[in-house]
């Protein structure tokens, strides 16, 4: 009964969010300085077709009818036309959703595959030697740019050596378009080249954005691995004497996974943010390309578009995290 | 006094905190003299095309850029820039989140969710998104980059000091004050925020780690201090055109930015393990 209570509350707080994230972006939309209108129309611009394209954008209403029009249609999945291309920016970002979502599944599964391992053995070696390289290793992964990550990369493996391609998603067209994941698409209709083209195109991406990541999965993995070693109930199977393997890999980690579960939205949050700048230096379609396309643009319509999208994917993962945690551990709540 | 040395004490015997510190000393000290330390310190203003793109050597240290200005030079003044954009956008955030996260967590009333909701949906947002957002509607430089960081970053002060509000609230000596009749503004400012305030100290420390990584970015995406200003983060977008000749155009100010993001996290996690024991190792910084 609480369990539900609780989960109900954790929905009910789903739609004010939603509704304050909208102010937010309002907000920021509607005190820019500079004159978006004026910058759309163009220099030769006249002031009557000005003002008639700042009717035609509803930009000449009252901020409070502004701001009740602008939470209707962002409702409706309706956010307004770009600035620059005047394409509807609903469509512009959800042809570019499945490319940022591939590189942020595969980032998260690389950093989970190869962070928790290592979580667990600098924590059963703690303090030996393979421990401290590791953190080293993890104290780096959270102080280093990842633009600048990114950049070396490109420098070593795709300029100096020629192991990797140096940007995009592929080099030819793509596979036959069905979910727009690239990996997917090309195994649907088998064409390995293209799968091939795909997964060298990952590498460089991939790498830069799981590393942050990682670093923080090794740090959790580490910390909920240590802190489970020292509990009463491993201390009870040690005097029981189970085998050190089974107590390790069955009781510890099963514990020490449950903090790491609950920070995927927290990973989350860092790979969209690095998103932003990996695909930026990667020239990666997707949203964050986009994001950084706009900027340089003064597309704030989009922009915001962007920003509103980003926010929601990340409010529905945080939702879904803590019901998950829940249910998994109730001690929690 | 005791405390201070207490804590020099223990900081010494931590050599890795230790390492941090320095980090952050020498941040301080480049900023400072670097009018001193800069052997082209005209490079920040003045181009000398003939110059442009020299590899490191006696006279340029780091090389040039693609303005014949040394980098160097340029990165000594950028340390400025770094530290008065972390030390203001922290600052405020501070002054915001600490008292919003006092008054939600000593009253428990519909008030007190409000003002967490409202700090739950600005964290809903990844910070460098809201703050790309902002940074862009207000046009690219160091006071919109500042304006930007510190609205996105207060709420995790907010968190911070409404769970701690929360959780010391509880103890004797608290409501021992309000039996004898202390005032609210007394209780949260003279008794429960001086008992919170290593953690604040630690969550401030790591903070700016963050913060200097996030303004980086913020530069390196055009949004930062408009050319010549010698940002760390746009020089490191600047080089990208010249790449792979110009390998060194890049390296001094990435170098730069980790070691210093590196000297906060470091001293962060130090601090961390002396001052609040409950807590082991920090999880990135932005959490």
């Amino acid at each position: 009964m609480r369990l539900l209570v609780l989960i109900i509350n954790r929905f009910l707080w789903f739609f004010p969010t939603i509704l304050g994230l909208m102010v937010i972006t309002f907000t920021i939309s509607h005190v820019i300085p500079a004159d978006p209108v004026a910058f759309v129309a163009g220099d030769n611009a006249t002031n009557e077709q000005i003002e008639a394209l700042r009717a035609q954008l509803g930009l000449d209403q009252p901020m409070h009818i502004q701001l009740f029009h602008y939470i209707i249609n962002l409702a409706r999945g309706d956010f307004g036309v770009s600035l620059y291309t005047l394409r509807p920016i609903s469509e512009d970002l959800a042809s570019r959703l499945p490319a940022t979502m591939e590189l942020t599944i595969v980032s998260v599964l690389v950093s989970t595959l190869i962070g928790v391992p290592l979580g667990v053995i600098s924590a059963i070696r703690r303090n030996s030697f393979l421990d401290h390289v590791v953190r080293i290793f993890t104290v780096s992964g959270l102080a280093i740019a990842s633009f600048w990550f990114a950049i070396l990369l490109q420098l070593f493996f795709a300029m100096e050596l020629d192991w990797t391609p140096l940007q995009g998603r592929t080099s030819g067209w793509g596979p036959e378009h069905v979910t727009g994941f690239f990996l997917v698409d090309s195994l649907l209709s088998w064409d390995l080249s293209e799968l091939r083209a795909a997964t060298l195109h990952l590498i460089l991406p991939v790498t830069t954005l799981a590393f942050p990541a990682m670093a923080t999965i090794v740090r959790f993995t580490r910390a909920g691995v240590l802190n489970a070693m020292n509990s009463n109930y491993v201390l009870y199977e040690e005097a029981m004497g189970f085998p050190k393997r089974v107590i390790i890999w069955k009781y510890i980690l099963r514990n020490a996974l449950i903090g790491t579960i609950t920070q995927i939205g927290l990973i989350f949050g860092i790979l969209i943010a690095g998103a932003v700048v990996v695909e930026a230096v990667f020239d990666w379609p997707g949203l964050g390309y986009y994001a950084v396309q706009s900027i340089i643009q003064s597309d704030y319509n989009a922009i915001m578009g962007f920003t509103f999208v980003t926010g929601v994917l990340f409010i529905i993962v945080n939702l879904l995290v803590d019901i998950a945690q829940v249910f998994i551990d109730p001690r929690e709540t | 006094m005791e405390t201070l040395r207490f804590l020099l004490k223990k900081l010494i015997e931590d050599r890795v905190a230790l390492l941090g510190a320095l980090l952050i000393l020498l941040l301080i000290f480049t900023a400072i003299a670097a009018p001193f330390l800069a052997t082209f310190p005209e490079d920040i203003a003045e181009f000398h095309p003939p110059n442009r793109l020299i590899a490191p050597d006696g006279t340029y240290w780091f090389g040039t850029d693609r303005m014949g200005s040394d980098i160097y030079s340029r990165i000594l003044f950028g340390a400025r820039i770094t530290i008065t954009i972390a030390i203001i956008a922290i600052g405020v955030s501070v002054i915001i989140g600490v008292p919003i996260g006092l008054v939600a967590g000593y009253y428990h009333t519909w008030f007190s969710d409000l003002l967490m909701r409202t700090s739950d949906i600005f964290l809903a947002v990844p910070q460098i998104v809201l703050a790309i957002a902002i940074a862009q509607t207000l046009g690219p430089s160091i006071e919109n980059i500042i304006l930007a960081l510190s609205a996105t970053y207060w709420p995790f002060w907010t968190r911070l000091v409404y769970a701690e509000t929360r959780s010391i609230q509880k103890e004797t000596f608290i409501e021992a004050n309000i039996a004898l009749g202390a005032s609210p503004i007394r209780v949260m400012f003279m008794h429960v925020l001086p008992n919170i305030s290593s953690s604040i100290i630690v969550r401030t420390t790591i903070g700016m780690g963050g913060t200097i990584l996030t303004a980086a970015t913020l530069g390196f995406l055009g949004l930062g201090a408009p050319p010549p200003s010698p940002e760390w983060g746009r020089m490191i977008a600047e080089s990208r055109e010249f790449l792979p000749e110009a390998w060194w155009y890049a390296t001094a100010p990435g170098l730069a930015i980790f070691l210093v993001v590196m000297g906060f996290n470091l001293f962060g996690d130090g601090l961390r393990d002396i001052l609040d024991p409950r807590i082991r190792r920090s999880v990135r910084h932005d959490e």
